[in-house]
């Protein structure tokens, strides 16, 4: 009760202005720091829900909203086992450039039907790199998620990421992919919206991704003329070219190494493609109000929002010639005609800012940590830290965690985990400890949520109906049995620190429910463990069965 | 009426109310219960969603207008390489696999199909196309649950609607039993020995079934049916006959496993598959590039299916969809960017093949969607209806296509009509 009490004194004391809590949270300090666990943390790990309650979890919130990109000590050693995030990004277009060229010349070889070559094995072995390298970055969302200090960090970088989905398989996504997360979101998970926003206008992932990297005003022409392309026969059919202007003349020596981007003709008009995700899934959302002229007269803003040399991993460039010279009208705003690359920014701030957004994404925020169906009151108070904030994401997390309605106990294990909270969840309340071969992102992967390879601008979904069905709650059994028995590649999960093996059955049951189920198990679960290790002589495989059971039980799949 | 062994599972589970119980949940208790065992009907529906909105005008391409070539300087299919159907419209070269099929009357075409609804977004679109009320977003079932609701004249098999994927679409979500399969050959609780698998099946069984509570309690128990009669059945033993090839792509993979399943007589009614990449923003490609080589995957696919299930190909209909077609104009990327009315597919044993169906608007502007896009003559809700109607023996399309006046006149005619139950 003294607890209790505590709680509530810090909580009030911690009320920013005019947000106020109207019901106090009727959860024990202990369950308020496992319902804060499960929410702003990939779950608790031996002993850290009774940390977090002794130095009470209003502080434990607000100390997890002071992260700082790149500054997790608990990150710092796991991080160095992943040589993707030293390889730039020049490197690794052309590891992929080589890996594609040299495929391209095995299928060649093959339909020669020469036998296996080495030119083949070179290729095998190109393509493992870049498989390699898409590997890691997914393997870095597991080990972050298991290992870091800065939870909350880790949960706001996958939010992002989704929210502004890109696809890794998208030609030269590959070599911007990483760079994408370190600098591009990373650097903003908790910081303003609009910069966020700005960075991925700007990121050659999405410009790549959404086609805006490409969208040019029609007529434009670019400043060098290609010596490819004589004016007699510019615009028709030339397979096999370089895009003229924009992307650098190829050289003849890696020709065969074009990608799907370079082997573009050049374009002559815009593409929509961004224009429409911009509105309808980064920012007002698809009811946010806006016409199919606003989509047209958008893209017309971001023409020569485009990639420097992108077979060389270059930068973000904006191209003047490409850009489009007229005035446009966007939401009834007006874009006065010939300010380039400002009317993009004007436009991005405007988006940030615009009450549909607020909602949109407030909503959006709510569903991830109170309730898929996200409750009024949690927008509201969400919109209302935007608005005081122009947008700092650190203050509209703060009203969503100070709000009733996060406390509320209906929201409390009302969602279910996505595969990737399940796995990273799991291995966290065993104590276990990635390593950074690709086996835990392919479990991920494999329960539905193949990470970077959604290809479908929406990201995946925030709703638990998505992640239910039969066959994908066998597979979350099946990865549970295998990972307390130790039969899972990449994580160690030593059970002796958890409780030894010498337990009887009720100390046992006992300490899988303290450190998988947060002492919330039901009686029945506990008697099926009962029955199930009761006859169990080895003592080692019957722990490894109740925490098996626990973690692939119903309890364990929510939040 | 017998209880199943489902109903009384969910009956024992309804009795343990917690917190996050579910209206779909006591929906399907309810809908459990109320059912009886009713005879086995040996139809099966396969819906094909081309997910991204597919260029229908190069898929099935009107050869015949000069505004096609026009409109289209760098990425039309050369006149030269188009499969020719009837002197108008003709087939992508990668769909050369079914001319055969057109030829003996088993395909047919539906053009100028899609939405009521405008919208141009993809997850709009499709959301529409699967909850079957365009411009509703608050239906919560798709339509192809509903008509598992409604139409009860089944045999009680949780393989009834089956999606092939590790997300239930939204197609087959809602109250009455669906099961999603990413591999057959993987489905089941795997622990090591058959007698530890089984014992570890058992013991989740019992897991959820006294504690779970909403969507968790009847996806895992329908989970678990499906595990008994699969070892029963057996159907991944099966291979391909009559010479049939599937692609090893994963769509390959899934059509092979409807016709494992539809050839184990577990009961199939609706089976459903989907696959990506059809959104081509950029570099789309003539007859040969990257639109080519996804419809030559599905031509593939569909070919060995239909080859492979031989003359139970009888009892079956393929239907493709696709959200929304595309511009009609080629982009400033040699690509097609969102637009309105695309193509459909109808393979199937009584099919009225070889046509394409459905009123033709032509490409003229004057008749463009919004002065642009190709404009919708058939509404999809209408082409579902009649397949449903006419193949799976559907009677109460009102409830299947709520707010939609079910009009047997509209029906384009893909079907040999009379054709009930």
């Amino acid at each position: 009760m003294q607890l209790l009490t505590t709680l509530l004194a810090l909580l009030v004391s911690l009320i920013p202005g005019p947000i106020t809590i109207t019901t106090p949270p009727p959860l024990t300090a202990l369950d308020s720091a496992r319902h804060a666990l499960n929410r702003l943390a990939y779950g608790a790990t031996p002993g850290l829900a009774d940390e977090v309650a002794r130095q009470g979890v209003m502080k434990w919130i607000d100390h997890q909203l002071d992260a700082k990109p790149g500054r997790d000590p608990a990150l710092e050693a796991p991080e160095k086992a992943f040589a993707v995030l030293e390889t730039s990004p020049e490197k690794l277009a052309h590891d992929y450039a080589e890996a594609l060229r040299e495929a391209r010349m095995a299928k060649r070889a093959a339909s020669d039907s020469t036998p296996m070559t080495e030119t083949g094995k070179a290729a095998r072995a190109g393509l493992r790199g870049i498989r390699q390298v898409a590997g890691q970055i997914q393997e870095l969302v597991v080990v972050r998620g298991a290992v870091a200090d800065q939870q909350l960090f880790e949960i706001m970088a996958d939010f992002w990421t989704n929210h502004f989905n890109v696809f890794y398989g998208k030609n030269l996504d590959r070599a911007y992919l990483p760079g994408y997360i370190e600098t591009t979101i990373r650097p903003h998970v908790l910081g303003r919206f609009d910069d966020l926003l700005i960075a991925t206008a700007e990121s050659p992932a999405m410009l790549v991704y959404l086609d805006n990297a490409l969208s040019v005003a029609p007529g434009s022409e670019p400043p060098r003329p290609n010596r490819n392309l004589s004016p007699r026969n510019r615009g028709r059919s030339r397979p096999g070219r370089m895009p003229a202007g924009g992307f650098r003349a190829p050289d003849p020596a890696r020709m065969d190494s074009l990608t799907k981007l370079a082997r573009t003709r050049r374009p002559s008009g815009i593409n929509e493609n961004y224009a429409r995700e911009l509105m309808e899934l980064h920012t007002l959302g698809v009811d946010g109000g806006y016409t199919q002229q606003d989509v047209v007269n958008v893209a017309r803003i971001l023409t020569g929002w485009s990639v420097a040399r992108p077979l060389d991993g270059g930068e973000f460039e904006f191209h003047d010639w490409a850009h489009d010279r007229g005035e446009k009208v966007v939401l009834g705003t007006r874009f006065r005609a010939g300010k380039g690359r400002d009317e993009g920014v004007k436009l991005l701030k405007l988006l940030a800012n615009h009450p549909s957004t607020m909602h949109f994404v407030s909503t959006k925020l709510c569903a991830r940590f109170v309730n898929d169906a996200a409750p009024d009151g949690c927008t509201d108070d969400a919109v209302r830290a935007w608005k005081q904030t122009g947008g700092n994401i650190k203050e509209v997390l703060r009203a969503i965690f100070h709000g009733p309605d996060f406390w509320a106990p209906a929201n409390v294990a009302a969602k279910i985990k996505t595969p990737l909270e399940f796995v990273v969840s799991a291995v966290r309340a065993l104590g276990g400890a990635p390593d950074s071969t690709l086996a835990l992102a392919q479990q991920v992967g494999r329960l539905g949520q193949p990470l970077y390879l959604q290809s479908a601008p929406t990201g995946y979904p925030e709703s638990q109906a998505e992640w239910v069905n039969s066959g994908a709650l066998l597979n979350r059994m099946n990865f549970a049995l295998a990972l307390a028995g130790g039969r899972l590649r990449g994580v160690t999960a030593d059970l002796d620190r958890i409780t030894p093996a010498t337990a009887d059955p009720e100390q046992l049951i006992e300490a899988v429910d303290r450190a998988v189920l947060g002492g919330r198990m039901s009686p029945n679960t506990r008697a099926v463990i009962h029955r199930e290790i009761a006859d169990i002589h080895d003592p080692v495989r019957a722990r490894a069965l109740a925490f098996g059971l626990a973690l692939g039980g119903p309890e364990f799949q929510r939040q | 009426m017998n209880v199943t062994r489902r109903a009384f599972m969910r009956a024992g589970a309804l009795g343990l109310v917690g917190f996050g119980l579910e209206p779909v949940f006591l929906d399907r208790a309810a809908y459990a219960m109320s059912r009886a065992g009713a005879p086995a009907k040996s139809r099966t529906l396969v819906c094909l969603f081309q997910r991204g909105a597919v260029d229908g005008l190069s898929m099935i391409i009107p050869h015949g207008e000069k505004a096609y070539y026009e409109e289209r300087p760098r990425i039309a299919i050369p006149a030269g390489a188009v499969v020719d159907l009837d002197g108008h419209f003709g087939l992508h070269p990668s769909l050369e696999p079914l001319k055969g099929w057109w030829d003996r009357g088993s395909l047919a075409l539906v053009h100028a199909v899609g939405s009521p609804d405008t919208t141009r977004s993809h997850f709009d679109a499709q959301d529409y196309m699967e909850s079957g009320t365009p411009g509703v977003k608050s239906t919560r079932d798709g339509w192809g649950n509903r008509y598992c609701q409604h139409e009860r004249e089944h045999r009680d098999t949780p393989f009834r609607a089956v999606a092939f994927g590790s997300q239930l679409p939204r197609i087959l979500a809602g109250s009455a039993p669906t099961l999603a399969i990413d591999d057959l050959r993987a489905f089941g609780v795997r622990a090591g020995s058959p007698e530890t698998s089984e014992r570890m099946t058992r013991a989740f069984e019992d897991l959820y079934q006294g504690a779970a509570t909403g969507l968790l309690a009847s996806s895992s128990a329908e989970g678990f049916e499906a595990i008994q009669m699969l070892k029963q059945a057996n159907p991944s033993k099966l291979s391909a006959e009559n010479g049939a090839e599937y692609p090893r792509s994963k769509l390959g993979t899934s059509l092979a496993q409807i016709a494992q399943l539809i050839k184990s007589d577990l009961g199939v009614e609706i089976a459903f598959a989907d696959a990506g990449g059809w959104d081509t923003h950029v570099n789309q490609g003539a007859a040969a590039g990257q639109l080519g080589a996804r419809l030559a995957d599905m031509a593939q696919a569909l070919n060995a299916f239909a080859t492979d299930l031989g003359t139970r190909m009888q009892d079956v209909v393929v239907l493709t969809m696709s959200e929304f077609g595309r511009t009609i104009h080629e982009n400033g990327t040699s690509g097609t960017d969102h637009g309105h009315a695309t193509a459909m597919l109808v393979l199937g044993g009584h099919v009225q093949g070889k046509q394409v169906a459905g009123r033709w608007p032509g490409l003229d502007p004057a008749n463009r969607f919004e002065g642009r896009d190709l404009a919708v003559t058939t509404d999809f809700r209408d082409l579902f209806s009649e397949i449903l109607t006419r193949h799976l023996g559907a009677r109460d399309l009102a409830q299947v296509f709520p707010g939609f006046e079910p009009e047997p006149k509209r029906w384009v005619g893909v079907l040999r009509g009379g054709t009930s139950g």
